[in-house]
């Protein structure tokens, strides 16, 4: 067909729908004044007009039937169809409002359900990197071990060679995580930011919304361009949001930098749950980071990524990469340990690095499945209500049959029908999913860390809810629709509700005890869960975290040198120590309880022979604190002593270790007095602390050494406090101590370490209340069915109840009849329900702690749940079908 | 889609509207009589596949329609034959002859 009659058709056809009325009076006109000429010319024959004009219609067909059969033939009647059955079926939705919100609402919820988790899990896993230009060319560049699961970070030697001699990039820049206090006149702010390559906005191809990115040579050469870049969010509340704040000189670690510019405001950085406030070039390091070399070939602490050149693989460009990888690897510059990896894999940037990729997605799959049980449990409620529906309308339908409607055509409207609840159950269901995600978006997490989430649902969200709702209506509605158009119509005249057509039954009453399984499956998942949490906050972790206030102190990212950081850190334990009410103060380089696990290797002396022989070692659990630490975690010491102030830098090295070091190694002995090289420095055991809960609470405990603090000084500490005054009310004075001994700090952030270890329990918690939620939703869904379905069988079996009860039953026996009939179909459910919950279970596992998953109170108290709501469900419908009376049972039919 | 020229039945139809419409505008009716007399009753036409044939060579744009006045002075739709139609006739009837006398020629050997 030529171009010009394809747009003929289109045209007139498009002309055809949108002047249908006059279109179609057209064909009206055309065919009766066929008829009328068919009829003068048998009235020329001798024939009467009357008998002529009967005599025509009887010969070619009448006016209806060949305007029917023109208008079928055209492309469009398919599109007019569709758009009358749409207006069809909203006329019949309409004339049972309740029934049809119930079903939207119905379906909003799962899809709703289903939506939220994808949102969220599209936020974290799939959303492009916010602010970037052509953010599908971006990917992160992981080294890792061809042989085994680990990774290295990148040194900054290894990212130069990267960067220069990649054939396959178009520019490859690096960053890293790092504290920074940025002072604008008075306090300074305590504030996350980046160490960047110079190239680092470039490559991601972002603009400055005021001022300028780094240039090159800002980032060539150590320490000579002391420049800032933040973010919007921090010009606008640090910076009071003024254009003229470019250009200033601002405080950053204790140096001056100049601000030369503002990211634009959807850019967040390429870590995007972290709030991120500013950048500073990699080659101000050594101002902002000290502890950090940027020369060494072992200091790998680098992260980095790069843009795929135009038209370039993303194979070719791992290959290249593997290959650099390798050649750098032979060079023998690298330390032993860096030397195994030695491939690369490319992961798109999209906010998360790629461990934590794994763990969201493994965490939101399991989410994501226990929502998508929810929609299943809806759409199945759905079917069942349409098909009764269906069964309702069997008149209108058999009729329409009658009258000359194809069976495909039937089919195509009653699918039509539930396209259109589905459809509105998207947009509720998108409704709430807006609605949700903001919720989670709120919810305070226990963490260090400023978080910022945005789970919003974008344009894919959408699509997903859309094309989720046309499948599950689609799948969910021809059943229906087969079952309702069934071409015995003559049965179906003659027929009323009262042949109890059996096969319906059998599968209305499989999809109650489908749904009562599965909703069990959820209730049973959210109850391990919560059992889980309740046993890992009942967890006795060996330390008593009441009543002690934390601080963390970065004195880093203040400028302080080591020595400055010594009289701080003296001068302030004396302020606190003074406060009323407190009787504990200790300082440690990481608080308990935070999966956080630092290890060594330490040389035990007269060690027995089982660590003997082991060239590194023994691989032990370390922590520097200070004095005071044992009596502020009231963690008391079985044997020795605490640090105490004289086990300071120039005295004799000194150690705690735990019981189970103690033990392993020298049992049914004191560990006092032995000794152990750590870093070839000979160590004296002084005390054996009760061993405790130390990174997470399911942990088998490790071998554990604390060393003395003034010994071993760690730049980032933690500032601990008991009190006998409330842990919170702490605040305001720790906080004020700070800034009088040195007004220019930022006000430290005061947790109580309550609160600061309940972090240890967060996948729990949100496990916990997202299925929780899920599995309320599944039981009322399925509560609802089971009632829906129950009360439907007792009003079709009105008559047999009727006879019944004229025959001498008495209401209690008929009562009991629906009653049990009920009940068997909710046992049925259960016992399924059961068998899937114990295979779904073991996908739990992990989140358990320790909690079998065939607990057998949860599995007990769950089964009873649903019993005892099966029983409501069926006895409601039972009292009235044996109130009724039987003669006007009887009189109905 | 132009032309399913296998189908014979439809294929033929057009081709038979089109010879009608050769030698003067006709309306729907019209075209049904001429086609039943000339081929002497062997061919009747009914007026829903001729209305839909309408429509579609109209859309192919063989034919024009307009509304017009008849000798009775009544309201009918008049289709007559654009240049793209008449050259359609040409091309149909010659496939027509080839395909009718290929077929001849099988049955000639046959017998």
């Amino acid at each position: 067909m030529s171009l010009t009659s394809l747009w003929r058709r289109i045209a007139r056809g498009t002309h055809g729908i949108t002047h249908e009325t006059h279109a179609n009076q057209d064909v009206r006109d055309e065919v009766e004044h066929y008829l009328d000429e068919a009829a003068a010319a048998l009235v020329a024959k001798g024939m009467t007009p009357v008998a002529a004009r009967r005599a025509a219609r009887v010969q070619h067909g009448t006016p209806t039937v060949i305007r029917e059969e023109v208008r079928a033939s055209l492309w469009e009647s398919t599109v007019t169809s569709f758009f009358s059955d749409v207006r069809y079926a909203i006329r019949m939705l309409r004339r049972s409002p309740i029934s049809t919100v119930v079903v939207v609402l119905v379906i909003s919820l799962g899809v709703g359900a289903v939506t939220t988790i994808f949102s969220a899990a599209n936020a974290f896993l799939f959303k492009p990197l916010p602010g970037a230009a052509d953010p599908s060319r971006l990917i992160g560049i992981d080294r890792i071990e061809s042989r085994g699961n680990g990774g290295a970070q990148a040194s900054h030697p290894y990212y130069l060679m990267l960067r220069d001699r990649n054939r396959t990039l178009s520019g490859v820049a690096a960053w890293s995580k790092t504290d920074l206090t940025i002072t604008s006149g008075g306090t300074g702010r305590s504030v996350y930011g980046n160490l960047v390559s110079g190239n680092f906005f470039s490559v991601l191809g972002v603009r400055p919304a005021i001022g300028r990115f780094f240039l090159p040579e800002e980032d060539a050469t150590p320490l000579t361009h002391p420049v800032i870049v933040v973010s919007h969010e921090f010009w606008r509340s640090a910076l009071g949001g003024d254009s003229s704040a470019v250009g200033r000189t601002v405080g950053v670690n204790g140096t001056s930098f100049t601000l030369i510019g503002v990211a634009p405001q959807e850019f967040r950085g390429v870590f995007t749950p972290i709030v991120t406030s500013a950048w500073v070039p990699l080659m101000m390091q050594p101002r902002i980071r000290p502890n950090r070399s940027l020369d060494a070939a072992g200091a790998s602490w680098l992260w980095t990524f790069g843009r795929l050149k135009d038209g370039m693989s993303r194979e070719t460009a791992r290959q290249d990469l593997i290959a650099l990888t390798r050649a750098r690897i032979a060079e023998g510059i690298e330390p032993e340990w860096m030397r195994n990896n030695d491939s690369i894999r490319l992961i798109s940037l999209t906010g998360l690095p790629d461990d934590a990729r794994k763990a969201m997605l493994a965490f939101t799959g399991m989410l994501l499945g226990v929502a998508l049980l929810v929609l299943i449990i809806a759409s199945v409620n759905v079917g069942a209500m349409l098909s009764a529906r269906a069964v309702a309308r069997r008149h209108e339908l058999a009729i329409r049959v009658a009258l000359g409607a194809a069976r495909a055509r039937l089919i195509r409207q009653l699918l039509t029908e539930s396209l259109v609840l589905f459809a509105l159950g998207a947009i509720g269901g998108m409704g709430l999913a807006i609605v949700s995600t903001r919720l989670l978006e709120r919810i305070p997490l226990p963490m260090s860390v400023p978080l910022t989430l945005e789970l919003s649902p974008d344009i894919r969200v959408l699509a997903f809810a859309l094309l989720l709702s046309l499948v599950t209506g689609l799948v969910f509605g021809v059943a229906p629709a087969l079952r309702a158009s069934n071409p015995d119509i003559a049965g179906r005249l003659r027929n009323d509700a009262r042949t109890g057509d059996g096969r319906r039954g059998i599968v209305s009453d499989a999809l109650v005890v489908g749904q009562l399984a599965l909703s069990l499956v959820l209730v049973v998942s959210a109850g391990l869960l919560l059992r889980a949490l309740e046993r890992g906050s009942n967890v006795d972790p060996r330390f008593d975290a009441t009543g002690v206030a934390t601080a963390s102190l970065k004195s880093e990212s203040w400028g302080y040198d080591e020595a400055k950081a010594r009289t701080f850190s003296r001068a302030l334990r004396e302020r606190v120590e003074a406060m009323p009410g407190v009787t504990h103060v200790s300082y440690t380089s990481g608080l308990p309880l935070q999966w956080d696990n630092s290890n060594t290797y330490v040389h035990l002396d007269d060690a027995p022979p089982a660590s003997a022989g082991k060239s590194e070692g023994t691989r032990v659990r370390v922590n520097q604190v200070d004095v005071d630490y044992f009596g502020a975690l009231r963690m008391p010491l079985v044997a020795g002593r605490e640090f105490v102030q004289s086990d300071d830098a120039t005295a004799q090295r000194v150690a705690v270790v735990n019981e189970t070091l103690a033990r392993k190694h020298w049992p049914g002995a004191s560990a006092l007095g032995h000794t152990f090289l750590s870093n070839d420095q000979r160590v004296t055991i002084v005390g054996v602390a009760r061993d405790a809960k130390y990174a997470t609470l399911t942990e088998e405990t490790p071998e554990m050494v604390y060393f003395a603090l003034a010994q071993d000084w760690q730049a980032e500490q933690v500032l601990m406090v008991r009190t006998t005054h409330g842990a919170d009310a702490l605040a305001p004075a720790l906080q004020g101590a700070v800034s009088a001994l040195d007004p220019s700090l930022p006000r430290p952030t005061v947790v109580s370490l309550q609160r600061a270890t309940q972090f240890v329990l967060l996948p729990q918690r949100v496990a916990a209340f997202v299925a929780g939620a899920l599995g309320v939703l599944g039981l009322v869904l399925a509560t609802v069915g089971l009632y829906g379905i129950i009360a439907y069988s007792v009003s079709r079996r009105s008559r047999e109840i009727g006879v019944r009860m004229a025959l001498g039953a008495r209401p209690g026996d008929v009562q009991r009849m629906v009653v049990v009939g009920g009940m068997r179909l909710a046992g049925l459910g259960v016992v399924i329900g059961l068998l899937l919950a114990a295979g779904a279970s073991r996908l739990l596992v992990a989140f358990l702690y320790g909690v079998s998953p065939l607990d057998v109170p949860t599995f007990a108290a769950t089964s009873a749940l649903f019993v005892a709501v099966a029983f409501v469900a069926s006895y409601l419908p039972a009292r009235r079908a044996a109130m009724a009376d039987p003669l006007i049972a009887l009189r109905a039919e | 889609m132009e032309q399913p020229s296998t189908d014979v039945i439809q294929g033929t139809l057009d081709m038979l509207i089109l010879k009608s419409l050769s030698l003067e505008p006709m309306h729907g009716f019209g075209v049904a009589r001429r086609i039943e007399q000339i081929s002497r009753g062997v061919f009747k036409v009914n007026p829903g596949s001729l209305m839909v044939a309408f429509q579609r060579m109209e859309r192919a744009g063989l034919l024009d329609a307009e509304w017009r006045q008849t000798e009775n002075s009544r309201r009918a739709k008049y289709y007559r034959l654009t240049s793209a139609g008449k050259k359609q006739l040409g091309v149909e009837t010659a496939e027509w002859a080839r395909r009718t006398a290929a077929v001849a020629r099988l049955l000639r050997a046959e017998g």
